[in-house]
């Protein structure tokens, strides 16, 4: 047996991502008990109409929010239980909500900070009503073996070491939440651990105090004592002391009070929880309220170390009399399973990776490039091009290389609005796309016509130099088995109107007594195209591919740098238009040839 | 609990029509002098002057001074301004109006468990406080109002008599009304007088407890709340007031001066029974903290920066309960970042750390712990099989 919590306790959790939190946590002891999970609703309005997906063993449970009480009990008629998880400023609110609910028996309230005056109100209304308010600031309420309210109980692994799976003989009342635990350990380690525990809350007023459930302890036959941990301030543990006084009770009390360090502390000096202030005349010291214990018969160990020999004494004189027998543990019990990322902490799984990668690592404080840090980079005057070695070809690259990639990124990062990149940008741009995908539709437009030439250039180039071939093999080489030579070729310009670019990036190259030898067999190969024909150029997409081949660059992160630098330009054409507001663009139709039929009549459908 | 000084105290009492004498409250002679030439008050009657500050005995230490004229008021304000007393300085008077009168009689309203007490007697100042059985109470149930015959009964039962009947009734019944719209915890008026010019009862002085988590619905608490330690809050406690205010959970730290036992428990409940245990010893604490609610492990590092930075300190004391949800691994990564930068500081010489805690994460937390030895800190790590609070006993040496 055990109070207010048992395994007929049908919840409804009134809050947000705490009372998720509280229901996972109610789930994993639904678990260990072998128990069907007992939350069965939230009340959230701003989350009414979806699911929360609670974690029960390995599977999911889906739990439907509602936006009133009313609307969850009506669904789940079982409901007789609510757990507050609402704001201070509208705790009330809920509180009376859930209290005014025919169905509902139990409020127990997690919020903390709650007005005093509000407390008391929720009490009142309670009690008024022949329910049950418990709390604010209450940690929660577990029955071992039966039922979990909250998250009082901590990790799975505590609630199998405090052998929460199965009921012993002590009540627990705590107002301190994290002493829930502490006790309910004691009680399990000194002796045959407990029936129900609660946390009452640490504020001046709960909702509920000692008495209330030092009745229903009294009542509960498997209950043969209760622990109660109080603290300074107010008079509970003066009220429970007479409780217990007023005439032979059946359960043993044993209590402990604290804030005797209050003596010892400079004058006015207080701290602990909301409720732990000393009244005006001395009433509610530590001091008056352990002897008020001890007057009315209760166990009073001195310290809190002396707590456990205390329980175990009288664990011992209820196993001498028969009252209690010794508890044989089960000899298994169900294993929470355990979430990928633990099982393979603890090394018991296998996980075949999805994807691999072996340039880049963001599991730090900050991400590595090839295995340096980006902030040494930085400091150690690293630049953009650098980076661009470590990701796209795994190396540290020299100044010189560096400062060749800086000149091809600069020389190609724009070419106007007309070509197709820019103009598509901008089309975009004006049609109140936005930028990623505005310039998105730039980077489409760069392909074997535009742009997109750098690769399948240098791929060539780097094959005939591979293979050792004059211009004239290579050149019929490519008219049999590829067709026009990549990299070689220029819509306007020609050997009379030099593309510049390719001047300058050639000269720069040639300045640097490096070897160079795919530029040269490009240069070469031009010489006889553009004899033949004036446009057949070595265009600015040959001259990179060849000078990156040369660099050492890998073949197929050659569109790459083209990509890269005509970003920054078409990024420009966005801003641009966004900035100037232009409007949309649509085409003229004297600027489109309607090679069309003249209009006809659409024959009857057959 | 937070306590409110008696100018703004005097101003919620008014707002809910209880008679107060006028009063201002300056920050200097020179705004009481322009307030003199602009209330008559100040220029034709007597004159009380107090400081304005969360002091005891103020009377003892010449901070009250009455029957002043308006320019003795303003030697007195150039007298109090700025005068030390303790942690704090006087920074603010307030100059409020004689009121004559010949008796004195006493009136709160104080928070119970079921509601609310009104206490009346009639006498006041220190006579009520030496004649306690005789005030009489009137409990009011939570929600209710006290009914004025109920009200009047117990204003006769304290011994008024005739029209005072009434009028104590009503005044009785106006402080429960300010008391119950203003979310206070304690409201005390120690002397109601008898304004001899009209016969009205007017508060004398207020005592004013509000309940500080109420705060949200009264947009009109413009006012700051006053420190209830008798002494002001120092530097490094405003430090981690700031951050237990914008965190989740919460971080506290209150400084004793003196003390050799530093204190870095979790929990509002352990953190009470650990400094039990340190006094139940005859240690001697260097300060009360506590971290509780999973804070983020900044303000746990912030929080043991302070803690180890405490003077003369020879042990500190990371004790704590068995966590329901607080991430041990989490918030030890705070206090193992905060020694290390302490270490780091030159701190923590001879300092020996006593680390006791279970919770989610136990495991993993305490082991970080234990690896602080090979750093070279002086450092004993318990798990849960070593009860609470014997970490105390181990370090001053009882066991």
């Amino acid at each position: 047996m055990s109070i207010l919590a048992n395994k007929e306790t049908r919840v409804v959790i009134q809050g947000g991502p705490a009372g998720v939190n509280a229901a996972r946590r109610m789930a994993e002891f639904c678990y260990l008990i072998k128990q069907p999970l007992n939350v069965e609703a939230f009340v959230y309005p701003p989350e009414a109409g979806k699911t929360h997906e609670i974690p029960y063993g390995s599977g999911l449970i889906a739990v439907p929010v509602y936006a009133t009480i009313a609307e969850a009990t009506k669904h789940h008629p079982a409901i007789n239980t609510s757990l507050v998880y609402i704001g201070a400023d509208r705790a009330m609110k809920a509180g009376m909500e859930a209290l005014d609910d025919p169905h509902i028996k139990l409020v127990s309230m997690i919020t903390e900070g709650v007005p005093e005056k509000d407390a008391k109100l929720l009490g009142a209304h309670a009690r008024k009503l022949g329910k049950i308010f418990n709390g604010p600031s209450s940690i929660g309420i577990i029955s071992a073996g039966a039922c979990r309210l909250g998250v009082i109980g901590g990790a799975y692994d505590n609630l199998v070491l405090s052998k929460l799976y199965r009921e012993g003989s002590f009540g627990v009342i705590t107002k301190s939440g994290g002493l829930s635990n502490e006790i309910i350990w004691i009680c399990s380690q000194f002796a045959d651990g407990i029936t129900t525990a609660i946390g009452i809350g640490g504020d001046a007023y709960p909702g509920t105090d000692y008495v209330t459930y030092l009745e229903l302890f009294e009542q509960d036959p498997q209950t043969k004592a209760v622990v109660i941990v109080g603290e300074m301030g107010g008079d509970l543990e003066e009220r429970a002391a007479e409780w217990y006084g007023a005439q032979k009770r059946r359960i043993k009390l044993i209590g402990i009070v604290s804030g005797f360090c209050q003596e010892s502390l400079p004058k006015g000096m207080k701290f602990g929880h909301a409720g732990a202030k000393e009244g005006m005349k001395g009433e509610g010291s530590a001091r008056s309220k352990s002897e008020a214990l001890k007057r009315a018969g209760a166990i009073v160990p001195p310290t809190f170390g002396a707590l456990g020999p205390a329980i175990k004494e009288v664990y011992h004189e209820l196993l001498r009399s028969g009252q209690v027998k010794e508890i044989v543990e089960p000899t298994s019990l169900p294993v929470l399973p355990k979430t990928v990322e633990e099982a393979m902490k603890a090394n018991e799984v296998i996980v075949t990776p999805l994807i691999r990668t072996t340039i880049s690592d963001d599991r730090g404080d900050e991400p590595c490039y090839d295995g340096y840090p980006a902030s040494e980079l930085i400091n150690k005057g690293y630049d953009i091009p650098h980076v661009i070695g470590l990701l796209w070809d795994k190396r540290l690259i020299s100044k010189q290389e560096a400062e060749i990639i800086r000149r091809i990124i600069m020389l190609s990062a724009d070419h106007g609005p007309c070509v197709s990149g820019a103009y598509a940008t901008i089309l975009a741009a004006c049609a109140g796309i936005g930028m990623a995908q505005a310039v998105a539709a730039g980077l489409i437009m760069i392909g074997p016509r535009f742009g997109g030439a750098v690769t399948d250039a240098g791929r060539w180039f780097k094959y005939a130099v591979d293979n050792k071939m004059s211009v004239d093999e290579f050149l019929a080489y490519m008219k049999k088995n590829v067709g026009p030579v990549p990299g070689i070729g220029h819509r306007v310009k020609s050997l009379r109107n030099p593309d510049k670019r390719v001047k300058e990036l050639v000269a720069y190259v040639k300045s640097l007594n490096i070897k160079t030898p795919c530029l040269d067999f490009a240069l070469q190969v031009e010489q006889v195209t553009a004899a033949k024909k004036e446009n057949l150029i070595l265009n600015v997409d040959g001259t990179m591919a060849a000078v990156l081949v040369d660099l050492g660059f890998p073949v197929d992160s050659l569109n790459g740098f083209f990509i890269l630098a005509r970003t920054i330009g078409l990024i420009g054409h966005w801003v641009d238009q966004k900035r100037q507001d232009s409007r949309l663009i649509r085409l003229f139709d004297y600027l489109v040839n309607y090679a069309v039929p003249k209009r006809r009549e659409v024959p009857p459908l057959q | 609990m937070a306590k409110v000084l008696e100018g703004p105290g005097m101003g919620l009492m008014k707002k809910w029509g209880i008679h107060v004498p006028n009063y201002v409250v300056v920050t200097s002679a020179e705004e009481l002098d322009k307030l003199g030439q602009a209330n008559d008050w100040l220029k034709q009657g007597k004159l009380v002057a107090k400081a304005h500050e969360a002091l005891g005995s103020r009377f003892k230490l010449g901070l009250v001074k009455v029957g002043l004229s308006l320019k003795e008021a303003i030697a007195a304000v150039n007298e109090m301004i700025g005068r030390q007393v303790g942690s704090i300085t006087v920074s603010q008077v307030i100059i409020s109006e004689m009121v004559p009168h010949t008796e004195e009689y006493y009136c709160a309203v104080k928070s119970v468990r079921e509601g609310s007490e009104i206490l009346v007697a009639n006498c006041g100042g220190i006579e009520v406080e030496s004649n306690w059985d005789r005030v009489k109470r009137l409990f009011v149930e939570i929600g209710q109002q006290p009914v004025h015959e109920d009200c009047e009964r117990v204003v006769t039962d304290a011994g008024f008599t005739g029209p005072l009947v009434k009028k104590m009734a009503d005044f009785a019944t106006k402080l429960f009304t300010c008391f119950d719209n203003e979310d206070a915890q304690y409201l005390e008026v120690n002397p109601v007088v008898m304004r001899e010019s009209d016969g009205e009862l007017v508060a004398l002085d207020a005592v004013t407890l509000l309940d500080a988590d109420a705060k949200f619905r009264h947009p009109d608490w413009n006012f700051q709340f006053a420190a209830e330690f008798g002494r002001a809050y120092t530097k490094n406690e405003l430090e981690i007031m700031a951050i237990d205010s914008k965190i989740k959970g919460s971080v506290k730290f209150i400084e004793i001066p003196g003390g050799d036992t530093a204190m870095l428990p979790a929990g509002g409940g352990a953190s009470v029974y650990y400094s039990d245990a340190v006094v139940a010893l005859g240690g001697k604490l260097a300060n009360y903290a506590e971290y509780s609610g999973d804070p983020p492990d900044w303000a746990v590092e912030a929080l043991t920066e302070k803690v180890c930075s405490l003077p003369g300190i020879k042990n500190i004391i990371v004790g704590g309960a068995i966590a329901n949800f607080t991430d041990v691994k989490k918030t030890f990564g705070g206090i193992i970042n905060g020694f290390r930068k302490a270490k780091a500081d030159g701190k923590l010489k001879g300092v020996k750390i006593w680390v006791r805690r279970g919770g989610p994460r136990e495991k993993e937390g305490l082991e970080a712990m234990r690896a602080l030895k090979d750093e070279g800190f002086d450092i004993e790590v318990f798990d849960r099989y070593t009860p609470l609070t014997d970490i105390v006993d181990k370090a001053l040496g009882a066991k």
